[in-house]
C-alpha cells in the first residue's frame, strides 16, 4: 500500500498543478510533495516496506539507495525552485507537471521488480523529462529536446528488444519477475541471455549517457535549466544505472559475470577518455559539467565492471555523484538566471559581483572533479583501488590521466568565470537565500559523507553490494 | 491458421519496405496504419483456436493506439507544420529499396543461427521482426525530416512488437498495454515538440537558419 501511495501521490499532485492555479502555488506544491516523499523514504531506512502488487513492487537495498537519491534531489530542487521562480516569470505549468510526474515515475523505477515493468517505467521517465529541457523554448533548447527524445527513445527501444530476448532466455521460467529469474538462473539459455545483455546494456547505457551513446548529453544539459539538469544528471542516469544493476544481478547468478564485466569496463574506459578529449575545447560551463557527468557515469560502469571493492565504490559514487550534481548544476542554473548565459565570454568576475555564487562555483569544481574532502574523492579512489587490486594497471593509469585532464579542463573554465575581469550581469538579480541554501546543504552533505560514513548507510551499501556479488 | 500468420509476418516486412520506398510523408503514414492494423490482428491469428480476453485486449489496444491514435497525432502534426510533403532521402529511392532488400536478406540469414526454445507457431516471426527493426533504422537514418524520423522509430517499435506477440506470451497484459501506451505518449510528445520547433522557426524566420533546421535535423 505504502509503495503504491508513494507513486500515486506525486501523480495526483501533478494533476492538481495542471489546473489554472497561481504560479507560486505550483512551486509550493512541488515542495510539499518532495517533503512528504522524503519523510516516507527516510522511514524506509528503519524498516523496508512489504512487497506489493504480487511482488511487482519491491524495495530492496539497491532500490532504496536510488530512491533516497531521487527523493533528496527533489528536496534540494524544490527548495531551489522557490527562489528560482520568484525571478522567473515564464509560465511553469508544463514544467511543474512534468517534474511531479518525473518524481512519480522515478519512484516506480526504483521499486520495479519485473524487467518489463522496469522498462515501462524507465521509458516514461524519458518522456516526462523531455519537456523539461525545452522550458526556455529557445531554438537551441528545442533542438536539444528533439535530440534527447529521439536518441533516448531509440536507445530504450533497444532495451525493450533486450527485455524480450531475456524473456526468450527465461522461456522455462515463464516470468520476468526478478526473484524467479534469480532463483531459476541455471535454467536460463546462455546464448539468448548474452544477446539480451548486450541489448539491455546499449539501451539503458544510452539513457545513462555512457560513451559512445552520450551524444545527447552536452546538448540537453547545456540547454535545460539547472533544476531539470540536476534531476536528469543525478536522478535519471542513476535510475538507468539501477536497470543495469538489475541485469548485473542476473548475470552474477548465471555465471556470466566475466562477459558482463568486460563490456562494462570497455564502455567505462570510453566514457572516461571521450569527455577528456572534448572538455578541452569547451567554452560553456554547463556543457563542461555535462562532460564531467559522462565521466562520472564511466566511473560507475568501471566500478561495477571491476567487481569487489569497485562495486561498493560504484554504489557509494552514485550517492556522491548525485550530490555533486546538485552543487554543480544548481550553481550553473543560478548563474544562467543572473547573466542569461553560461558561457565564459559572458560570465566573468563572479567573485566580485556575486561572492556567494562565485564561491559555490569553486566548490562545484572541487566536488565535481573529486577533490578531498568531498566524498566523490573517496568513491573514485575505491574504484581506482579496485582496478589496481584486480591487476588492471594500465587501466588505472589511463583513468587517473583522464581524471586529471578533466580537472584541468573544468578548472580552466571555472577559474576564468570566477576570477576574470568582471562583466555586467545581463539580468542583474540579487542573490536568493532559498537558492543558496539548497546548494550549500548539498555541499555540506557531500563534505560530511567525505569525512564520516554513517552506520546505516554503510550497512545498506554492503547489503546492496552483496546482491551484486561483492 | 499458419498461412495467415506467415502472410501477416511477410506483409509487415513488405509494408516496412514500402514506407522506405515512398516519397510522400502522408503516404508513409498511411502505409504505417496498414502495417499496424495487420500487426494488431496477429494475437488473434496466433491463438485462433482459443482466443482469450488477453488476446482480445492486446489486439484491440494495438489497433486503437497504433492504427488510430498515433496516425491521428502524426496527421495533426503535419497539418500544423508548414512543410513540403516530399521526403528528402539522403540516398535515392531505388538504392534505398536495394539496401532494404539486403537488410531483409541479412535478417533472415542471422535468424538461421538463432535457435528458439519451445515450439513457436511460425518460423517467420523472428526473421520478419528483425527485418522490420532494421528497415525502421534505415528509415530513421536515411530520411532527414523530423516527421520521417518519428515514423522510422514507430516502424522499429512495430518490429519489436511483432517479435513479442509472435514468439511467446511471457509479459502480463498490463505491462504489454503499458508498453503500447508509452509509445503513444512518446509520439504525442514528439508531435508537440515538433509543433514548438515549427512555431519558433516561424517567429524568427531568417531564411538561412530555417532551411538549416526548420525541416531537417
Amino acid at each position: 500500500m505504502i509503495l503504491s501511495l508513494l507513486i500515486l501521490t506525486p501523480f495526483l499532485c501533478a494533476v492538481s498543478v495542471l489546473l489554472p492555479v497561481r504560479r507560486m502555488f505550483r512551486v509550493w506544491m512541488l515542495c510539499a510533495a518532495a517533503v512528504a516523499h522524503n519523510a516516507v523514504v527516510v522511514s524506509f531506512w528503519f524498516r523496508l516496506p512489504p512487497a506489493e502488487w504480487n511482488g511487482y513492487l519491491v524495495l530492496d537495498p539497491l532500490g532504496l539507495i536510488v530512491l533516497s537519491i531521487v527523493s533528496f534531489l527533489f528536496l534540494f530542487v524544490s527548495v531551489f525552485g522557490i527562489g528560482y521562480f520568484e525571478h522567473e516569470q515564464r509560465l511553469n505549468r508544463t514544467f511543474m507537471t512534468c517534474l511531479l510526474l518525473l518524481l512519480s515515475t522515478m519512484t516506480l523505477v526504483t521499486v520495479s521488480y519485473h524487467m518489463g515493468l522496469l522498462w515501462v517505467a524507465v521509458e516514461t521517465t524519458t518522456l516526462f523529462s523531455a519537456p523539461l529541457i525545452s522550458f526556455h523554448r529557445s531554438r537551441g533548447s528545442l533542438e536539444a529536446t528533439w535530440k534527447y527524445l529521439l536518441v533516448c527513445s531509440v536507445g530504450i527501444a533497444l532495451a525493450l528488444m533486450g527485455t524480450f530476448f531475456l524473456a526468450i532466455a527465461a522461456h522455462d521460467v515463464r516470468t520476468l519477475l526478478l526473484p524467479s529469474l534469480l532463483s531459476a538462473a541455471p535454467l536460463l539459455s546462455v546464448n539468448w541471455l548474452k544477446l539480451s545483455v548486450i541489448f539491455l546494456l546499449v539501451g539503458y547505457g544510452c539513457k545513462m549517457g555512457l560513451a559512445p551513446m552520450h551524444s545527447w548529453k552536452p546538448e540537453a544539459y547545456g540547454q535545460a535549466t539547472g533544476m531539470a539538469v540536476v534531476l536528469m544528471a543525478g536522478g535519471l542516469t542513476q535510475c538507468a544505472f539501477l536497470a543495469i544493476l538489475r541485469v548485473s544481478q542476473i548475470c552474477f547468478k548465471t555465471g556470466l559475470s566475466d562477459f558482463f564485466s568486460s563490456i562494462l569496463i570497455l564502455t567505462g574506459v570510453l566514457s572516461l577518455v571521450v569527455p577528456a578529449i572534448f572538455i578541452l575545447a569547451e567554452k560553456n560551463v554547463k556543457r563542461s559539467f555535462s562532460y564531467s557527468s559522462i565521466e562520472h557515469m564511466g566511473i560507475l560502469a568501471l566500478g561495477l565492471g571491476l567487481g569487489g571493492v569497485g562495486i561498493f565504490g560504484a554504489l557509494f559514487h552514485m550517492i556522491n555523484n548525485a550530490l555533486a550534481k546538485v552543487v554543480m548544476f544548481l550553481t550553473a542554473g543560478s548563474i544562467a538566471q543572473k547573466y542569461g548565459s553560461s558561457r565564459v565570454d559572458d560570465v566573468r568576475g563572479l567573485i566580485k559581483t556575486y561572492p556567494v555564487t562565485g564561491l559555490f562555483l569553486i566548490v562545484a569544481l572541487l566536488a565535481g572533479t573529486g577533490m578531498f574532502p568531498f566524498a566523490t574523492f573517496h568513491s573514485e579512489l575505491m574504484v581506482l583501488n579496485a582496478a589496481v587490486i584486480s591487476g588492471h594497471y594500465v587501466l588505472s593509469g589511463v583513468a587517473v590521466l583522464c581524471l586529471a585532464v578533466m580537472f584541468i579542463g573544468v578548472s580552466r573554465i571555472v577559474l576564468e568565470m570566477v576570477h576574470g575581469q568582471p562583466t555586467e550581469p545581463l539580468l542583474a538579480k540579487k542573490e536568493n537565500p532559498f537558492m543558496n541554501v539548497a546548494i550549500a546543504a548539498a555541499a555540506v552533505a557531500l563534505v560530511g559523507l567525505g569525512l564520516w560514513m554513517p552506520q546505516p548507510l554503510e550497512r545498506v551499501l554492503r547489503e546492496a553490494a552483496a546482491l551484486l556479488g561483492a | 491458421m499458419t498461412t495467415w500468420i506467415d502472410a501477416s509476418c511477410i506483409l509487415i516486412v513488405f509494408f516496412a519496405l514500402s514506407i522506405l520506398a515512398t516519397s510522400r510523408i502522408v503516404g508513409m503514414i498511411q502505409i504505417f496504419v496498414l502495417q499496424s492494423f495487420v500487426l494488431s490482428l496477429m494475437p488473434l491469428f496466433l491463438h485462433a483456436n482459443a482466443i482469450s480476453a488477453h488476446d482480445l485486449l492486446l489486439s484491440f489496444g494495438t489497433m486503437l493506439l497504433k492504427a488510430a491514435l498515433v496516425p491521428f497525432v502524426l496527421f495533426w502534426a503535419i497539418r500544423h507544420i508548414s512543410m513540403r510533403s516530399e521526403v528528402k532521402p539522403l540516398i535515392g529511392l531505388g538504392s534505398s529499396i536495394v539496401c532494404g532488400a539486403l537488410l531483409i536478406a541479412g535478417a533472415f540469414w542471422v535468424s538461421l543461427s538463432l535457435r528458439l526454445p519451445g515450439r513457436p507457431e511460425t518460423d517467420l516471426g523472428l526473421p520478419c521482426s528483425l527485418a522490420t527493426v532494421l528497415l525502421g533504422f534505415m528509415i530513421m537514418v536515411t530520411r532527414t525530416r523530423a516527421v520521417t524520423q518519428v515514423i522510422g522509430y514507430l516502424v522499429i517499435e512495430n518490429g519489436i512488437f511483432l517479435f513479442a506477440v509472435s514468439l511467446f506470451d511471457a509479459m502480463p497484459t498490463l505491462i504489454e498495454l503499458g508498453i503500447l501506451l508509452d509509445i503513444f505518449v512518446a509520439v504525442f510528445i514528439m508531435a508537440i515538440v515538433l509543433n514548438h520547433i515549427n512555431e519558433e522557426f516561424e517567429q524568427n524566420s531568417d531564411i538561412a537558419s530555417q532551411s538549416k533546421m526548420g525541416e531537417t535535423f
